[in-house]
């Protein structure tokens, strides 16, 4: 007597898969963000290569209150900025560009200028050499030498 | 004998589902290629600006919170590859900024802050990241766009 062979199909159980992917789609949609990973960056000189900055040496620029800015002691608009300096760097193109904020201005109004002193190339095709953001501590120390009050 | 009519014959109904996997595994795999662990999840409106330079992955991060936040102002820091932790005085950021920078002194330092955030603090802030050597800082913004 002949013993028939049944057939038997592999098979592998995918019926959970749909479930499992669904899963991992979801987690991966509430843990993912699409953060921001840009911004402006200066860098720090070191101790070796600080020099010293003379406020007459160099534009001055100060952000007050409001976000109105003061070039050199007047009022200039935004817009007035970069053709301002455009003038000072044809005289001398190594001439530094202090940002000073005062502490009562906002981050984004401090930003803004700087963000604007950043498009010299592009606006006035000219490069500042060196923009120095000095933190209040640094101008106190400064004063304190210079014997200001 | 009773006819069975055409119309009474019911055929189930189907969803054509033979693509669902590749749709399913095709977002699966976007996901893992795109998906990056954000070390400070501190919610802000980051100023906008034209200028924007790519900020390193492994940068360590200090946020500062809005002044509208519970609670406000508060900054957080993160050597970049760990979840942010809350420091309560500048001389915490000071000691912070300097232990990283000892263990690699071209740590580059990203400082995410809310537009609104009074300038007094960024200068604390930038003034902690002077005293500890730093010498790369990023300042983290949104595209300017025209209509701004």
């Amino acid at each position: 007597m002949k013993i028939k062979k049944k057939d038997i199909q592999s098979e592998i159980f995918t019926g959970s898969m749909a479930d499992i992917s669904f899963l991992l789609i979801i987690y991966f949609m509430i843990t993912s963000a699409f953060s921001a990973t840009r911004g402006l960056d200066f860098a720090l000189p070191e101790d070796t290569q600080t020099p010293e900055i003379k406020q007459e040496d160099s534009i001055d620029v100060h952000v007050v209150r409001g976000g109105a800015i003061e070039v050199d002691g007047s009022g200039v608009p935004l817009e007035g900025l970069l053709p301002y300096v455009a003038e000072k760097l044809k005289q001398n193109p190594d001439k530094p560009v202090i940002l000073r904020t005062d502490p009562d201005a906002t981050y984004g109004d401090m930003i803004r200028v700087f963000d604007e002193l950043r498009q010299a190339p592009s606006k006035i095709d000219m490069e500042i050499k060196t923009i120095s953001i000095p933190t209040r501590r640094e101008i106190e120390n400064l004063w304190s030498m210079l014997g200001i009050q | 004998m009773a006819l069975i009519r055409g119309r009474d014959r019911k055929g189930a109904a189907q969803i054509f589902t033979a693509s669902m996997a590749d749709i399913v595994f095709l977002l699966i795999v976007f996901f893992v290629l795109t998906y990056k662990v954000e070390v400070d999840r501190t919610r802000m409106d980051l100023p906008d600006t034209w200028v924007r330079i790519k900020v390193p992955e492994k940068a360590a991060v200090i946020s500062i919170s809005p002044p509208d936040a519970n609670p406000p102002l508060t900054i957080r820091v993160s050597t970049g590859e760990e979840m942010s932790l809350p420091v309560s005085t500048d001389e915490e950021i000071v000691t912070f900024a300097s232990t990283e920078v000892a263990r690699n002194p071209n740590k580059e330092f990203i400082v995410k802050a809310d537009d609104a955030v009074p300038y007094e603090r960024i200068d604390a802030v930038l003034d902690a990241l002077k005293q500890s050597k730093v010498k790369f800082i990023y300042l983290l913004s949104d595209q300017k766009t025209v209509a701004e």
